[in-house]
Order: structure tokens, then C-alpha cells, then sequence
């Protein structure tokens, strides 16, 4: 549209690939510090300044790209889920860069950045263009609130991510009993959850790259508020190919794929929400290649791969870990708070006449705040400590993720609240 | 201090007993506002086409039928002429009849009545306050009040017919 | 069994403590003896904590337990969770048949849902009881912590037991030379540096800092029942208004309730135009503004159910009511909440002309709602005999009118005066006729001519637009009193106030003794062990004691 907004996009391709190179840095400092010829602690260290130098270049870039955009969209771009998801991986470094600058582990950068990389990417799958502003969304107030919402939620990314570190690093290879096994079970599960998301983005890049479309004519029946029945018939678009098809419809075009030209099943009818076919087309393929990309790590690995990661963790101290992870919960909680619920609600009771809605969105919100509260009690008051928190913190952030994304994938997906 | 534990120990459940209870007991209140048979009729002053005020109070102590109908509903016009007939049936035995238009106006109203030769009261009811009142979700609608202002029976839809509306006087009055 | 609560120093303390109050002690042997303190509430007794607890003692120990508040926070999560699973029913505006809506909308599970309640959860007697449970516990939990926590603090002891120091989070034991009241006195000149308050008795020292955030906790627990209890007083009618009212333009509406008035002056929408959109979005309807720009009225006179005279307004504000800008009059908040596009006339300001004169006369005034009985236009009188606001014919093909909002208003006027009949003549007059209705209007006053009621002389014309007054839409509005806000607001920012104090700063302690030339340092805090590690390190360095922070912590040299 404008040459701000040019530069804007370029900026953020920058940032991007900052984030790859500084992730890559990382992962030598953390893993290469066995390689023949050199000292590890001086290893670590060179390659871990590398790599904090190539995230803060990268911020900078980010943060070009967020104010090019503003100046050349008219608006602060935090309106739609491409413009909050990119806030999202700049607040999450935001926090990266003052958890850091705290602590200085290097450690907290390979998992960090890789979060980043991943929410950047997942960002980059919705449209990115800048869209005009619907009235409701037209206030400085809900500015501050997504602004302030998504810092505080950065810095439980980076808890979940020493957390997780924290976990790999304790985790016990060599226990065979009951407990030991449910431990080494659920970590890798947490592992290959991340490469779900990865395969999720792959698939779509992938697809998206060769140009894959696909469309279906749906019949939706709905009842409206004077209990008539209306139907309307719609057209549903896929990006991926379809193993399923939206329910009640009929396909118009497919592009074959594996020699297949039908879809192989159709939604179950329950899921009648806005998109319900494709989102589930979107799962189904996600699961898919995430399975078949962690079957081929595995594959590479012959190892779990928490005990391949476990190795190169052993000269840090799970207790620094645990401390920075609380320390990030400390610092985002008032934040989140003040953001996602205070703010939210001086915004509701502006724009909707009342401060609070019980809105499933609002909801989770709540369910998020009341999950970190019960996490600082039982850290406080009940002395829990080491792993036990460190699970919490990371079933926190994945209710932090089912709060920005699933609440609108799955609640929105299930019946027709659309979201805001 | 020691001394003053206990008592603000109990001082202090009392208060949570106490708004704890309201708030719970908030919970159980809310819905279920429509009227139905045995809820108090909501009162109600209006305008009469004879010019003079009309209110529920001064229509207590008698069993009172209030009939809500407009011009513009037609199995309210249907039933008219059976309403007329029962109000000139049961006007001396004690039971009022009253209509309460439905917030038209004024001439329109009059026009309807004296092409139906309609003798009851009707009442003008303004922006629908009072419908709104007896939550009315369908024309016509028709109360059957008891001597004590407490709602009997409510008819909704209509046009009702004479034994409809006979039977159910014959109720109020107690001549069952 | 009961607790023996006297400690080897002679202190006498309450039962329940866990750490002498004096001392510091260890009162309670079957801590593990390895592990670091439990320093929560400085190891006092609970005010509850009793030896022989009555009926209510238990009631209050029942809420006074953290573990309790806990699953609270769990089960009201879970609950809350639970009403997210399907809409809400007061999501809808009007549903009649919830039961019916679910099982058809949401089959068997949605049947399920409903009838156990939960599409009602957030209403729900258990919901709003947890809320309840978990106000009472804030209150009585803050209570019984904070005052043993405070004396706590305000008598401690600079020299500890031993097992006290060397069982904190932070401990170093190493030999020291020279004078021990001198070094004593050197690390306190360090630690106030580092802006401690440090107290010295001989060879211990106290070292304390940033104590107010240990009463963030209670502060916010404060804000929080302030805010509960404003959001129950929501529930007090007197404090609360939600009603919705649909103006149309030029109409001046009643607000339900209240003796305010409000009047819609004019309505606007907006759209983007297509080259202020992204290619995606090209010619869809994507809304820019909505605006009502509306008058507020108070009623000075006949307000009330008068019916015989009509209210006495004043206007009293006004504001161009926008999605995010409501319109706000002592506590009186309307707002923008949905349109409807929908022509209704509002009064037209029509000419009789005589066509057989060819002369016109008027205008005369035609309000829609309420329309005088008479008007006057020349020397002609015309007296309103019929009104049919939404004209049309029944099945005897007598005109009737099909509802009682003004869609096709039709007037039936008798004209008496100069040359006519004493009876007058009848015209029935369409003021914004269809094609269709055009043609009626001319079929029933020939009608009237063959029944000799009228001479077809007479005819309505309205001629220039601004000779009509129609409303375009009508705007909903929601008027709300919400006169618990401010408290909700308070609660709040002493929420707030109180979890910044008690996350963004630490309580920091470090102990020193000195016996014999070896000195023992302990160090508490419950956040930050990174931090007091380094404080205490660099303090030590300073007074010749180099040591590597990650020494000091303790968990590690025991684990």
C-alpha cells in the first residue's frame, strides 16, 4: 500500500532470520561444547554472546517492523491474529532480553528462541495485510490492554521455557519404576506436542508454496433467535489438502494429491461452528506430519529425544532454572494481570457497557489469571518447589496458548462464537 | 487483644454468613420473571377513552378480567363481540371486564369500537409500558384476576370463546 | 499430642509455631533435617492454630488453610472452564425454550449441558458459592497470617540459634580473624551501603530490607475482597440498570425506569470504501462508524404514570454516542449497541388542494404517532375519523391495518367547511404510497364518491422533501447505571498496588554470629535467591571474604 509498509514487511523478514541465526547460536553454544579443540566454559560463553547479540539485533528489527507498520497502517497493529501473534514473539523477546539480562544463562536462549521462531512462523500463516479497524476495536484502550496482555504472557513463555529446561535437565534416564517412567512419558510428550506445531507449519508452508487449494459448498442450517431455521450455503476454501471434508457439503475443486481426488471423510455434524471442516482438516494434517517428522527424529536419534537433549544440560543447575522460571512468573504475573483482565475490563465496560461478559475469551483469561495464582500459593505457601513447579509453569503457558489461539480454534469451531 | 478474639471471630462469619448468603441467595432469584397463575397483578394507571384515569387499585375488590388487544391483531377484532356479551352478562353479578389497548392511537381506537359497538372500558396504554409490564409475548392476551389483585388464569391467543371466558368468571366469582 | 512450644532459650511460644519466635529455633523435630527452613510467616503460629478447637474454630481453621484456598482457585477454574464448553444462555437476548435450543443445537451433549445447569454455570448457586468460599477465605486467611506475621517481624532477635543460620536457603561458615565486633561492624557499614537496615549486637548482626513487600499479599487480598464485594453490590437494584431501548430518529423515548428521556437526532453509518481496504476484504460491507447523535431529556413535570398530561422535558445533555464513546449523565451511561435500517415517517406537513378551484391551502401538521383529532388548512377543518398505520385489507376486503407501526400509514379525513356538506366530506389520504398503494388510495375515495360520502374534489399533496420528517434508522442503545464500578475500580488498583509490592520487591534478612572466630551467615528470602546470593557476596568480598555466589546457596552443598 505505501512504501512504510514495504519497509515493514522487509523488516520483519529480517527479524525472522535473525531469530533462525541467533537460535542456531545457541544450539553450538549448548551443544558444541564438547567439539574437539576447545574449552567449553569459552565456548559457551563466545557463542552465547554471538547469539544474544543476533536476538537483540533481530528485536530491533522487529521493533523497526512494528512501528513502520503502525505509521503505515494508521493504526497500532495488534488488531487482527497475524499483527497480535507477531506482538506476541516481540514481547516474548522482550522478556527473553530482561530475563537475561538477569541471569546471563545461555541456556534459556536455545529454548527461548526456538519459541520465538515458532510463534513468528505461526504468525506468518494468518493474512498479514493490514486491515481497517471495525468500530468496536477503535480504542486506545484495548491498545493498552492487547499490549500489556501479551508482555505479561511472554514472560510465562520464558518460564515455560526454563521450566522445560528444567525438566530436561532433571529428568532421570536411568529410573525404571513407575513414577520415573510417567516422568520420562509426559516429558517427551511436551517435545513432541512442539512438533506437532512445527509439522503444523511445515504442512501449511509446504502446501501454501506449491500453491494447494481446494474448495467445498457448504450447507449451514442454523436456528436464529426467533428459533427459525435459516440455511445458508457457503464456500469453504482449504489451503491444505482435504482428509476431511467440512460437514453437509460438496466439493467443487480439489487438486488430486497422492492420487487422491476425494476427501476421505466428512466432519462429524456436531462441529458446526464458522470453518469447523477446515479446522479440523488443519489438525488431522498437523498430527500427521508431526508424527512422521518425529518419527524420523527418532529415527536419526534411536533415543527419546528428551535424552538427547538431556546430555548437554548437565553442567547447569536445575535450582537457577527453577528460579528464573519463577522469577518470569513473578514479573509477568502482575503485568498479565493488569493487561488481560484489568485493562480488559476498563476496555468491556467502554466499548460494551459492562466490564465483564463471561465470554469465553474473558473466561479463560480468568482460568489463566486463577492457574498462576494457584501456582504462586503453592510456590509461597504449600513450599513447592523444583519439578512440581516446573510442570506448573509449563501447563501454564499451554493454558496461555489455548487462551490466545485455542479458545478461538476450538470454542469458536465448536459453535459460531467468532471471536473479537 | 487476646480478649477480643472469639467475639471477632464470630463477628467476622456472621458478616461473611450473612453476605454470602445474599450473594447465594441472589442465585436462586433471578430468573423467571414472566407472571403466571397465582403472581401478583402488576399495577398500572392509565388513560380511559371516557377521559378519566384508570388503575388496577381502583379496580380491587371485585374480580377483574383485563383483556390486552389491538386493531391491528385479528383474532383480538374476533373476539370483541364475545367479551362484549360476557361484560354485559356479568357487569351487575360484580365482575369487571376492561380492555387495555395496545399503545394506538387514540382514533384509530374509537373508530374500532363504535364499528363494534363495544361498551366496556379500554384503557390507552402508552409505549407499551404496561404490556411490557404483564410480559406479553402474544395478542391477544387475557388475565383473569381475583377479588385480592392474584392472577387466576391467563389466556393467551385467541379469539377466545364465550364458555372460555364464562367458565372461567364463573371461577372468580366462586360459582364453580 | 501436645506440642511442648517451650524452646532451650526459654521462650515460651503459642501452639502451632514452628519456629521459636525468639530464637529461631526448630520447634518441630520431624522436619526433615537436611532441607533449608520453612521460613513462611517467619515459623509463628497461626492466630487460629489452637490445641482444643470448638465447632468454630474449625470453621474458621477450614478457611484459614491455604491447601483449602487452593483447591478453591482449582474448582472455580474447573467450573469456569466447564461454562466455556457450550454459549451461555445469557448470551442470547431472548430465549424462551433453553432446552429446546440446546438439544437442537447441540444434540444429546448440549441436552446434558443444559439440564445439569451449567449453560447457566457463571449464575449457578455452587459457582457463585465458590466465589463465596473463596472471598471468605482471602478475609480470614489475610487475618490470621498477617498479625502473628507482623509481630513476627516487629520484635525479632539479631542472634539466632545456629540451626536456624545454617538451615536458611544461604549459608556460609568459615573462620574469620581479627576482633569479630569489628568485622561485625565493617560487613554492617557493606550491607547499609547496599541501603540494608542492619542492627549489631556484640558479634551478631541483622540485616533487613525492602519488609513492606511482605504485606503485599495481604494488600492485595484486600483489593480483592473490595472488589467482590463491589461486584455483589452490582446485584443491589438500586445500583444497577440494563435495559436496551430503540430509538428511531427524531423520536423521543422514555428510558425504562428512570425519569430520563432520550432522543435520537440523527444516526450515521459508515463504511470503508473499497480503496481503504486490502484486496481480501474488497467489497464487503466492513463497518467504520456508528454514531447516534443523541439528546438526553430530563422530565421537570407530569413525569410518573400521569396519563393525562404529557411529560415536561428538558434537555440536559447531549453526545454523539460512538461503539467506544458512550454517552454519561450522573451515572446514566447509554450505549451504542446495534442499528437497524428501516424508513418510518415521522410527521409529513401535506397541502389540501381543490382541484376544482385549483387553489391549495396548508400546510397542515400530520404527526404519525398521536395525530391531532383536527387540523385546520384554510378555512377547510379536517377531522381525523380513521387511522390505519400499516394499511391494508382483511379478508372482507374492509382496510384494516396489519400492525401498529407506521410501515404504510394511511389518515381517513372528513372535510367540513365553506361549500360543502354539512356532514362533510370522507378522503382517505396515503402519505408515502407504493405504486400499488397509489392505486388504492384513488380506488377508495372513488369508492367514497359512489357512496356519495365525497365529490372527489379535494386532494393531499406534500410536495417538498423538507416537508417530511423520516426517521432512517433506528438505534438501540443500552442504558446502564453501574454505580459499584468505582469500588470494583478501588479493588482493583489496591489489587494491583498489593501484588507489584509483593512480586517486584523482596524481603531480604541476613543473619551474622561470630563464635569463637567463626562466622556463620544465614540469609532468607522467599523470592529472588539469586539476588540475596549476590548481595551478601559482594558484601562479603568487600570485607576480604571473596567467595563465588553460587557457594553460598545452600540447597546445593546438601543436596
Amino acid at each position: 500500500m505505501n512504501q512504510w509498509l514495504d519497509i515493514s514487511s522487509a523488516a520483519f523478514q529480517a527479524a525472522f532470520y535473525l531469530y533462525c541465526a541467533s537460535f542456531i547460536s545457541y544450539a553450538i553454544a549448548v551443544a558444541g561444547k564438547r567439539w574437539s579443540n576447545r574449552e567449553p566454559a569459552l565456548h559457551n560463553r563466545r557463542w552465547g554472546r554471538i547469539g544474544f547479540v543476533l536476538a537483540v539485533v533481530g528485536w530491533a528489527c522487529h521493533l523497526t517492523f512494528f512501528f513502520t507498520r503502525w505509521k503505515g497502517g494508521g493504526h497500532i497493529p495488534t488488531s487482527n491474529m497475524y499483527e497480535f501473534m507477531t506482538f506476541l514473539a516481540m514481547a516474548i523477546v522482550f522478556a527473553f532480553i530482561v530475563v537475561h539480562s538477569i541471569y546471563r544463562n545461555n541456556l534459556l536462549g536455545a529454548f527461548a528462541l526456538p519459541l520465538v521462531v515458532i510463534i513468528v512462523a505461526y504468525a506468518a500463516v494468518f493474512p498479514s495485510e493490514v486491515q481497517p479497524l471495525i468500530p468496536a476495536l477503535n480504542s486506545y484502550w484495548l491498545k493498552i490492554h492487547v499490549t500489556t496482555a501479551a508482555t505479561g504472557e511472554a514472560f510465562f513463555a520464558v518460564a515455560f521455557a526454563a521450566a522445560l529446561v528444567q525438566l530436561l535437565r532433571v529428568i532421570d534416564f536411568s529410573r525404571t519404576d513407575k513414577k520415573g517412567r510417567r516422568e520420562q512419558k509426559w516429558v517427551e510428550f511436551v517435545l513432541f506436542f512442539m512438533v506437532v506445531i512445527i509439522g503444523f507449519l511445515v504442512s501449511v508452508f509446504a502446501f501454501r508454496g506449491g500453491g494447494y487449494e481446494a474448495s467445498f459448498r457448504q450447507e449451514e442450517v442454523h436456528i436464529d433467535q426467533q428459533g427459525a431455521e435459516q440455511s445458508v450455503t457457503q464456500t469453504v476454501e482449504y489451503g491444505l489438502p482435504p482428509i476431511a471434508a467440512p460437514y453437509n457439503s460438496e466439493q467443487i475443486s480439489m487438486q488430486p494429491y497422492l492420487g487422491i481426488t476425494k476427501p476421505l471423510f466428512e466432519a462429524p455434524s456436531w462441529m458446526n461452528g464458522v470453518n469447523a471442516g477446515r479446522k479440523l482438516n488443519t489438525v488431522i494434517w498437523s498430527v500427521l506430519s508431526g508424527a512422521i517428522l518425529y518419527g524420523l527424529l527418532r529415527l536419526i536419534a534411536r533415543r527419546p529425544l528428551a535424552a538427547v537433549i538431556h546430555p548437554h544440560l548437565t553442567d547447569i543447575d536445575p535450582e537457577d532454572l527453577d528460579e528464573i522460571s519463577y522469577r518470569a512468573i513473578a514479573i509477568g504475573f502482575p503485568v498479565f494481570t493488569l493487561g488481560a483482565l484489568i485493562f480488559a475490563m476498563i476496555w468491556a465496560q467502554i466499548a460494551w457497557s459492562r466490564f465483564w461478559g463471561w465470554d469465553p475469551k474473558e473466561v479463560w483469561a480468568l482460568i489463566t489469571w486463577l492457574f498462576y495464582s494457584a501456582y504462586l500459593h503453592l510456590r509461597l505457601s504449600r513450599g513447592w518447589q523444583g519439578t512440581r513447579s516446573a510442570w506448573l509453569a509449563v501447563i501454564g503457558f499451554i493454558v496461555v496458548l489455548f487462551t490466545l489461539i485455542g479458545v478461538n480454534l476450538v470454542i469458536a469451531g465448536l459453535h459460531s462464537y467468532a471471536g473479537v | 487483644m487476646k480478649r477480643y478474639r472469639k467475639p471477632i471471630q464470630y463477628m467476622i462469619l456472621a458478616v461473611v454468613l450473612l453476605v454470602g448468603g445474599y450473594a447465594i441467595g441472589q442465585s436462586f432469584l433471578t430468573p423467571n420473571k414472566a407472571l403466571k397463575p397465582g403472581s401478583e397483578a402488576p399495577s398500572f394507571e392509565l388513560l380511559g377513552l371516557d377521559g378519566a384515569t384508570h388503575s388496577l387499585a381502583s379496580y380491587k375488590g371485585k374480580p377483574l378480567v383485563i383483556n390486552f388487544w389491538g386493531t391491528f391483531c385479528p383474532p383480538c377484532r374476533n373476539e370483541m363481540p364475545a367479551i362484549q356479551a360476557q361484560y354485559d352478562k356479568w357487569s351487575d353479578a360484580g365482575a369487571q371486564i376492561i380492555g387495555i389497548n395496545l399503545s394506538e392511537d387514540r382514533v384509530s381506537v374509537n373508530s374500532f369500537l363504535r364499528s363494534y359497538g363495544i361498551s366496556f372500558p379500554v384503557l390507552l396504554d402508552k409505549n407499551k409500558k404496561t404490556e411490557k409490564a404483564y410480559g406479553l409475548k402474544e395478542y391477544p392476551t387475557t388475565f383473569f384476576i381475583n377479588a385480592d389483585g392474584v392472577i387466576e388464569d391467563i389466556v393467551i391467543g385467541g379469539p377466545m370463546s364465550e364458555e372460555t371466558i364464562e367458565s372461567r368468571i364463573a371461577r372468580l366469582l366462586g360459582k364453580d | 499430642m501436645i506440642q511442648n512450644t517451650k524452646c532451650e532459650c526459654g521462650h515460651q511460644n503459642p501452639a502451632g509455631t514452628v519456629l521459636c519466635e525468639s530464637c529461631g529455633k526448630p520447634l518441630v523435630e520431624d522436619l526433615p533435617l537436611d532441607t533449608p527452613l520453612e521460613m513462611r510467616y517467619d515459623g509463628a503460629a497461626r492466630r487460629s492454630q489452637k490445641q482444643n478447637p470448638a465447632v468454630i474454630d474449625r470453621v474458621w481453621n477450614f478457611f484459614s488453610s491455604v491447601k483449602i484456598a487452593i483447591w478453591l482457585i482449582i474448582l472455580t477454574l474447573i467450573g469456569s472452564a466447564i461454562g466455556t464448553i457450550y454459549p451461555q444462555e445469557s448470551t442470547f437476548i431472548n430465549l424462551d425454550e433453553p432446552a429446546k435450543y440446546y438439544k437442537e443445537t447441540y444434540g444429546t451433549w448440549g441436552t446434558v449441558y443444559q439440564a445439569l445447569g451449567f449453560s447457566r454455570t457463571y449464575e449457578s448457586w455452587w459457582f457463585i458459592g465458590l466465589l463465596v468460599m473463596i472471598g471468605t477465605s482471602l478475609v480470614i486467611c489475610s487475618l490470621d497470617r498477617v498479625l502473628p506475621l507482623y509481630k513476627a517481624l516487629s520484635k525479632q532477635q539479631v542472634r539466632k540459634h545456629m540451626t536456624f543460620l545454617t538451615r536458611q536457603q544461604t549459608v556460609l561458615q568459615m573462620q574469620v580473624e581479627g576482633d569479630a565486633g569489628q568485622w561485625v561492624e565493617r560487613f554492617a557499614a557493606q550491607l547499609r551501603r547496599k541501603r540494608y537496615r542492619v542492627w549489631t549486637e556484640g558479634s551478631a548482626l541483622l540485616a533487613e530490607k525492602n519488609r513492606f513487600s511482605r504485606w503485599g499479599p495481604y494488600i492485595n487480598h484486600i483489593g480483592l475482597i473490595i472488589f467482590l464485594l463491589a461486584v455483589l453490590g452490582r446485584s443491589v437494584p438500586a445500583w444497577h440498570m440494563d435495559q436496551y431501548v430503540g430509538v428511531d430518529e427524531h423520536q423521543v423515548k422514555q428510558v425504562p425506569g428512570t425519569e430520563y428521556y432520550i432522543g435520537n437526532d440523527k444516526f450515521t453509518v459508515e463504511y470503508y470504501k473499497d480503496e481503504e481496504l486490502p484486496d481480501n476484504l474488497k467489497g464487503i460491507a466492513r463497518a467504520k462508524l456508528y454514531q447516534t447523535q443523541a439528546t438526553l431529556y430530563a422530565c421537570t413535570q407530569y413525569c410518573g404514570d400521569d396519563p393525562l398530561h404529557d411529560p415536561v422535558l428538558k434537555p440536559v445533555e447531549s453526545h454523539a454516542i460512538e461503539v467506544n464513546s458512550p454517552l454519561e449523565y450522573k451515572g446514566l451511561k447509554f450505549y451504542q449497541f446495534n442499528f437497524e435500517q428501516k424508513i418510518r415517517l415521522i410527521e409529513v406537513k401535506p397541502m389540501l388542494i381543490d382541484a376544482v378551484s385549483g387553489q391549495s391551502y396548508g400546510p397542515f401538521d400530520l404527526k404519525m404517532s398521536d395525530p391531532a383529532e383536527q387540523s385546520q388548512a384554510g378555512p377547510y377543518t379536517l377531522t381525523l375519523s380513521d387511522v390505519y398505520p400499516d394499511f391494508g385489507l382483511d379478508a372482507e376486503g374492509a382496510p384494516m391495518t396489519k400492525s401498529r407501526d407506521f410501515n404504510n400509514p394511511a389518515f381517513v379525513f372528513r372535510i367540513t367547511g365553506p361549500d360543502l356538506d354539512a356532514k362533510g366530506e370522507l378522503y382517505i389520504y396515503f402519505p408515502m404510497p407504493s405504486a400499488a398503494d397509489k392505486g388504492v388510495q384513488q380506488q377508495i375515495n372513488d369508492s367514497f364518491k359512489r357512496l356519495g360520502s365525497n365529490s372527489g374534489r379535494f386532494n393531499f399533496e406534500v410536495g417538498k422533501m423538507e416537508n417530511v420528517t423520516f426517521s432512517q434508522y433506528t438505534s438501540y442503545l443500552n442504558v446502564r447505571v453501574d454505580r459499584a464500578m468505582p469500588y470494583v475500580w478501588i479493588g482493583a488498583a489496591i489489587f494491583m498496588i498489593g501484588v507489584i509490592m509483593g512480586l517486584y520487591w523482596q524481603h531480604r534478612r541476613i543473619w551474622v554470629r561470630i563464635d569463637d572466630g567463626r562466622l556463620t551467615l544465614g540469609a532468607h528470602t522467599n523470592k529472588n535467591t539469586y539476588g540475596i546470593r549476590a548481595d551478601a557476596a559482594s558484601a562479603l568480598a568487600k570485607c576480604g571474604i571473596p567467595v563465588d555466589p553460587k557457594v553460598l546457596d545452600n540447597r546445593r552443598n546438601t543436596r
